[in-house]
């Protein structure tokens, strides 16, 4: 018979993977962000607060500039040992050395308040500035990348440092109201994978080995300004007739982006 | 004998002994078998009854051979327990088998139980012997001892055993009201000497959310 390890606060690894689907933080009178309900057991004295804690202001400021997002996550703080998983998806940490990541919304755990959070430009990513450790989760190990790279768009877990992320559609699909057509409804036979996400310049692309997306967390509207890309107060240039959904051209709206 | 295949498919060697194992959870054997549904889990008269009016339900079957059978349950990680006269509290819903000659019951947890998702009711394992129990990604074992209670979020709880005592306690406060409230609410918390198993992924509670 395999005996299960067991774990006490002493043989539990410090800011590391117990297994591939569990991570465990030390805290010694630090913080960290997390998302809310991540936390699966803790050993010691921890105390969690959500972000509106009027004794967070200073860290918050500092840390955490995506007001619309406070209530998803939580502030952990005192000593001990806390465990973090995330719906038996794979959990992975990373360490930002003075550098800059981008993540799905929903893949992103926890984070060192040394991290700055801010949301990212592109809708649903939020993007991490500055050095320390974060937590991510993904369905599947990570896979790293380097541009320049298409994408699946379901596969697509982050970027770091800067390459330059844009769509890319395959022209024949481009070609027609048949061609759109025939994605739209699958007739005639399309395969998946005639839109993709490009990415071209200096960095590190990071994937996922499935493309079961996680569910997104919601990141919050984003400012309702025109030219603030997802904000709905640009979206529709005034006078425009409605568009209908599905319409050809729309095609934002058809990947459901 | 129980040893794991993988980490999700559970074997039993069987030498004209007998396992208890859930209901429809063989995925192969070789050798010859055979496999009887317990009425009541076996527990008598007086546990069909408690099981029926506490809604722990548990179909449990008892396979009884030569060779070695094989379990799975929905590509659920397995854990082996072994017991030695301790009791193991665990779900009717993650436990896939136990030796034949322990002793399974139902007992009531309290106000955990209601967090937990699972109903105020928990099953116990009892005598010596092996346990095989079910979760969702592989679990953690986590040891408490006097110096070092363990606090655990209730979607993630699976299993304990040993002399634990478990005090349910809450962080409901008016920023919860407000709407601020941190996620982590309603926690367990383990004192004494024993072993509590977490999985990594948290089931739907009551107070998941707050």
């Amino acid at each position: 018979m395999s005996t299960p390890v067991i774990h006490d606060p002493t043989t539990l690894p410090s800011d590391d993977n117990v297994n591939a689907y569990t991570f465990c933080v030390e805290l010694k009178g630090s913080q960290w962000f997390l998302q809310k309900g991540k936390m699966i057991a803790y050993y010691g004295q921890i105390d969690f607060n959500g972000i509106g804690h009027g004794r967070f202001d200073r860290l918050i400021r500092t840390s955490f500039h995506s007001p619309l997002h406070a209530s998803d996550w939580v502030v952990a703080e005192g000593s001990g040992k806390m465990l973090l998983a995330d719906r038996a998806f794979d959990v992975n940490s990373f360490d930002l050395e003075n550098g800059n990541l981008t993540i799905r919304s929903g893949n992103l755990l926890a984070y060192q308040p040394t991290l700055a959070l801010k949301q990212s430009i592109v809708p649903g990513f939020l993007t991490l500035i500055g050095t320390g450790k974060f937590v991510a989760a993904s369905n599947g190990p990570v896979v790293f990348m380097e541009p320049p790279l298409r994408v699946d768009p379901q596969a697509l877990v982050g970027w770091a440092d800067c390459p330059s992320p844009c769509h890319h559609y395959d022209h024949g699909y481009m070609t027609g109201v048949l061609g759109g057509l025939r994605s739209l409804t699958g007739m005639g036979g399309t395969s998946g994978e005639e839109h993709q996400f490009e990415f071209v310049g200096a960095g590190t692309v990071l994937l996922q080995s499935t493309e079961v997306l996680m569910p997104e967390q919601a990141t919050g509207a984003t400012p309702h300004e025109p030219g603030v890309p997802g904000g709905s107060a640009g979206a529709g240039q005034p006078g425009s007739a409605p568009r209908m959904p599905g319409q050809l051209g729309d095609l934002q709206r058809r990947f459901g982006l | 004998m129980f040893r794991l295949q993988g980490s999700k498919t559970l074997a039993v060697d069987l030498t004209g002994d007998a396992v208890k194992a859930k209901n429809g959870s063989m995925v192969a054997y070789d050798g010859q078998m055979t496999f009887k549904k317990m009425s009541g889990g076996g527990e008598g008269i007086r546990g069909m009854v408690t099981r029926r009016l506490t809604g722990e339900q548990m179909t449990m079957m008892e396979v009884k051979g030569q060779g070695t059978c094989y379990f799975a349950d929905r590509a659920s990680e397995i854990n082996l327990v072994s017991l030695h006269g301790d009791k193991l509290y665990v779900e009717a819903s993650n436990l896939l088998a136990t030796d034949a000659g322990l002793r399974t019951g139902t007992t009531f947890t309290g106000l955990r139980g209601g967090t937990s998702g699972n109903g105020l009711f928990t099953t116990t394992v009892e005598g010596t012997g092996q346990a095989a129990i079910m979760s969702d990604g592989s679990a953690v074992v986590l040891r408490v001892t006097r110096q070092y209670p363990l606090v655990v979020d209730p979607g993630a709880y699976i299993a304990h055993q040993g002399s634990l005592q478990q005090h349910f306690q809450s962080g409901v406060n008016f920023r919860t009201l407000m709407g601020e409230g941190s996620g982590e609410s309603f926690q367990i918390r383990f004192e004494g000497d024993g072993l509590v198993y977490v999985q990594p992924s948290e089931r739907n509670t009551v107070g998941g959310d707050v």
